[in-house]
């Protein structure tokens, strides 16, 4: 049985939203990510792409091999048999290194300050938790991820950059995240990774929507020689599998 | 394999196909040919799968040696394009040779051009599944990035092309109407708009902005009454209208982000993208409220059409040549007569 409501909205004629109620939430989006698998390995669905959101998937379907109103009744039908029995999600938590200092973090004084925190409780409180990808966009690889404690949750800048270097971290109230490729950003950057995380040549990311990130504090010398090392194309991410009900 | 040689970039050239397709969730963006039904017309008319990489060229069109025997085909916008000096009609397959120069006039309507080449189109090496370029991402096509003058563009050298006189259509005519109407359905978050703000969208003109490029045309006009409600970002779709917080609309084209967090009023049907791609900022757009049925009866139409045109050229490869071979034909057939 699916737990949540649910709506099926047409986008254009070659694309459906199907939406859950609206709110952020692990749970619901592990089902839609749980959904939008099944639909990419069942061929009959001919989906040609499936774009998992907060509270949405985007499903887009090849209308030459099926007709809308065929996607939408197998969809239901689908939808209706739906069960949760054997998803036991396994969550992958992929460690993701970050040299936190005020060189690669413009903003990690002001948000340390904007917490009432020192630097190194600051990072304490940024590391303590995983976060959990709820989706991808605006950039290949750009993770929305959440939550960070309200404590060190500080507005995006009134003003944005207008440009960060790639693999910086940043704050963006409740949410935080990195930016694979250079890019303008109005989020409070407070670290940087070593890690290349977009490659032109090998376009796809290594963690996906449904995974979790946890960032790994390392000082400066570990920066440049995970950065050497990941550069020789010999880094190995440390990914932990978890079980959760 | 042979190579074709810039001599000019032109304003934005890139190597385009039909897209990169089921890489959204990882926020790589479709990509492809702008106007698609443009590009899919120039492959046919070189006999190709419309799935080949063609040249997409924005404005002005780029400057091209050939260095070997081949067939081209230009659609899209009115470019005029020139094979050594000489002018060419869009819409019509042409034969190329060793060192023939192609070039281009800057477009009298219209905003992107196809040049199509037989024997497979433009064979970059594909990443996933797809020969599309992503120019802000750096992503495929030629180095990720718009051509340049010395480039050399690999495809193949052909020296045969079924019924070559008969390859040509008049599909590629470009709307020059003042005012156009351009056909969308309701968007998903359609409701959360005021009925003055539905009212005013059906109602009043606009026209596009020069904030236009393959990520998406700006609209200008009246600026929209907009929900105050705010939403979380959720997939896009092709042709999505979205309001921005100022009230302006921005259509979403082929480069565009794959998730956004501005609501969609509306979605252009797929049958018109390629009529309100080319539109010039001088035009005045319309929309027109239309259903499911009607979007895809449309789309199913122009799909149609260009079947049509694959099996009408098929066919004339089994009709009476043209040319010296026609004049040779009925003095053999006199001589055969004779000696019968």
């Amino acid at each position: 049985m699916l737990m949540y409501p649910y709506n099926l909205v047409a986008v254009g004629e070659q694309a459906m939203n199907l939406v859950f109620p609206e709110k952020i939430d692990v749970a619901e989006n592990q089902t839609i990510q749980r959904i939008a698998k099944d639909l990419r390995t069942d061929p009959t669905f001919a989906l040609l792409d499936a774009i998992p959101a907060y509270h949405t998937l985007t499903l887009y379907f090849d209308t030459q091999r099926i007709s809308e109103a065929q996607f939408r009744s197998k969809l239901t039908v689908y939808l209706h048999n739906y069960t949760d029995a054997v998803a036991v999600t396994q969550e992958r938590v992929l460690e993701l290194p970050v040299c936190y200092t005020p060189e690669f973090g413009p903003d990690l004084k002001d948000v340390a300050a904007f917490a009432g925190l020192s630097i190194p409780q600051l990072i304490q409180m940024h590391t303590q938790n995983s976060y959990f990808i709820y989706m991808m966009g605006f950039l290949p690889g750009f993770a929305y991820m959440g939550f960070v404690p309200d404590q060190i949750a500080m507005p995006r800048l009134n003003r944005p950059r207008a440009e960060v270097p790639a693999g910086s971290v940043g704050i963006a109230g409740k949410q935080t995240g990195m930016y694979p490729v250079a890019s303008p950003a109005g989020w409070r950057i407070i670290g940087r990774t070593p890690l290349k995380l977009y490659d032109p040549h090998a376009p796809l990311p290594k963690y996906q929507p449904g995974d979790r990130i946890q960032f790994k504090a390392i000082n400066r010398q570990e920066y440049e020689r995970i950065k050497t090392v990941d550069q020789a194309g010999k880094y190995h991410l440390n990914i932990k599998k978890t079980k959760e009900a | 394999m042979a190579q074709f040689e810039i001599l000019a970039g032109g304003l934005a050239t890139t190597v385009q196909d039909t897209g990169r397709r089921g890489y959204q969730a990882q926020g790589i963006p479709v990509s492809g040919a702008t106007d698609l039904f443009a590009h899919q017309l120039a492959n046919l008319l070189v006999n190709n799968p419309v799935t080949a990489a063609t040249l997409e060229f924005m404005l002005l069109g780029p400057k091209i040696k050939f260095n070997c025997h081949t067939f081209i085909a230009v659609t899209g916008g009115a470019s005029n394009p020139c094979l050594n000096g000489k002018n060419l009609s869009r819409g019509k397959a042409y034969a190329v040779h060793c060192g023939d120069i192609l070039s281009f006039s800057p477009m009298a309507a219209g905003r992107f051009g196809y040049l199509a080449l037989a024997a497979g189109g433009i064979l970059t090496a594909p990443l996933l599944q797809s020969r599309s370029t992503t120019v802000k991402i750096s992503l495929g096509g030629y180095h990720g990035r718009k051509l340049a003058q010395g480039d050399l563009i690999p495809h193949n050298e052909c020296f045969q092309m079924p019924s070559l006189a008969f390859r040509q259509t008049n599909l590629t005519a470009i709307s020059q109407n003042k005012t156009v109407n351009v056909r969308f359905m309701q968007g998903p978050q359609w409701q959360l708009f005021s009925t003055e703000a539905q009212a005013a969208f059906t109602t009043k003109l606009f026209n596009i902005s020069p904030q236009a490029d393959r990520m998406g045309y700006r609209l200008a006009g009246d600026n929209l009454p907009v929900p105050n409600k705010n939403m979380l970002s959720e997939g896009t779709v092709l042709g999505n209208i979205q309001i921005t917080r100022a009230g302006e609309p921005i259509v979403l084209l082929t480069d565009r982000q794959t998730a956004g967090g501005y609501p969609v009023i509306g979605t252009i049907i797929a049958a018109d993208l390629s009529m309100f791609t080319q539109l010039t900022s001088e035009q005045k757009i319309h929309f027109k409220q239309v259903t499911l049925a009607t979007a895809t009866q449309a789309l199913e139409n122009q799909r149609a059409s260009l079947k049509k045109l694959a099996v009408e050229f098929k066919e004339l490869r089994y009709q009476q040549p043209l040319g010296p071979a026609r004049k040779a034909a009925p003095k053999i057939t006199k001589l055969i007569i004779q000696n019968q």
